[in-house]
């Protein structure tokens, strides 16, 4: 049986399918039987979904102008 | 089968809702669509700077190699196939682009050498669990975050941010191409010359840390 600790140190290897077949059966049978390691897989899950979220920067209006500037002038010279 | 086992796949929702709107900003980009490039540039910007970053050792050499990707983009946006969303399209331009600006300016940050120091040693601080294995104190739920904060709270999603930024260098640039952009794995093994075992250890130190601080920002329910 493997243990809560292994279980989490081998969670992203599980979550990307590249853990050993016997390893992720262990892992599964784990996680039916552990509330506590499921609600942590469940949290790195989300983790990740939050991460896609994270907020950035805006572009810098300067910044945006210039290259909306290039942008046209390259459909012009296209369409010429 | 990624990705499924901690119950939310979030690319797959991610790319169905992404795929719904891109046929027509593609349309609109080709037709030299003001708008929609400004919409384009105010999406992906912050975004590509942020992934520069990753690859570059300073902010000026980041902001050029994003300078020179949106060209790439402008006399590009004719031969885009969309077989690939146009946002993993443009990131794969700035890979390249930085990969080989790194190359050229000799200050290529040699991931091979940051997977092995940000790899020592264990990944969780030993406190955290009892000596027979066990998690030394239960995993509190996050009965807090609510599918509306998950979406849309710009405190947390901006303290995720901040956690992003200051990942140690290697685990910061594979959590970004993998967790937050996408990119297969062989692709970012062949970016950052890393194998997938250094890939999947550094994404693992990356996602703890992640999850820390997201239990921070989370709080008691
Ligand atoms: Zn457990």
């Amino acid at each position: 049986m493997l243990t809560c600790h292994q279980v989490a140190a081998g969670a992203t290897d599980y979550m990307e399918g590249a853990a050993p077949p016997l390893r992720r059966l262990g892992v599964w049978a784990h996680l039916r039987i552990c509330p506590n390691c499921r609600e942590y897989l469940r949290q790195l899950s989300r983790s990740i979904g939050l991460a896609r979220r994270a907020l950035v920067a805006a572009p810098a209006a300067e910044v945006e102008d210039a290259l909306a500037a290039i942008f046209a002038a390259h459909g012009q010279g296209a369409a010429e | 089968m990624p990705r499924r086992q901690g119950g939310i796949d979030v690319r797959l929702q991610a790319t169905q809702r992404d795929g719904a709107e891109e046929a027509g900003l593609v349309a609109r980009l080709r037709a030299g669509d003001q708008a929609a490039f400004r919409q384009l540039v105010r999406a992906r910007h912050g975004r590509l700077l942020r992934l520069a970053g990753a690859f570059c050792r300073n902010r000026a050499s980041a902001e050029e190699v994003v300078q020179e990707t949106w060209l790439a983009v402008i006399t590009g946006l004719h031969g885009f196939s969309g077989e690939a969303p146009l946002a993993a399209w443009i990131n794969g331009i700035l890979v390249n682009k930085a990969k080989t600006r790194a190359v050229r300016d000799g200050r290529m940050v040699n991931f091979s050498d940051l997977a092995r120091e940000e790899g020592e040693g264990d990944a969780f601080e030993p406190e955290r669990f009892a000596a027979d294995g066990h998690w030394a104190s239960p995993v509190r739920p996050w009965d807090a975050l609510t599918p509306e904060r998950e979406a849309g709270d710009r405190e947390l999603l901006a303290g995720v941010g901040e956690a992003l930024e200051q990942l140690p260098p290697a685990q910061r640039a594979v959590v970004l191409l993998r967790d937050v952009e996408g990119l297969e794995s062989p692709a970012i093994c062949q970016a950052l010359g890393i194998s997938e075992a250094n890939l999947r250890v550094l994404l693992h130190r990356a996602r703890i840390k992640l999850r820390d601080a997201a239990a921070r920002l989370v709080g008691p329910a």
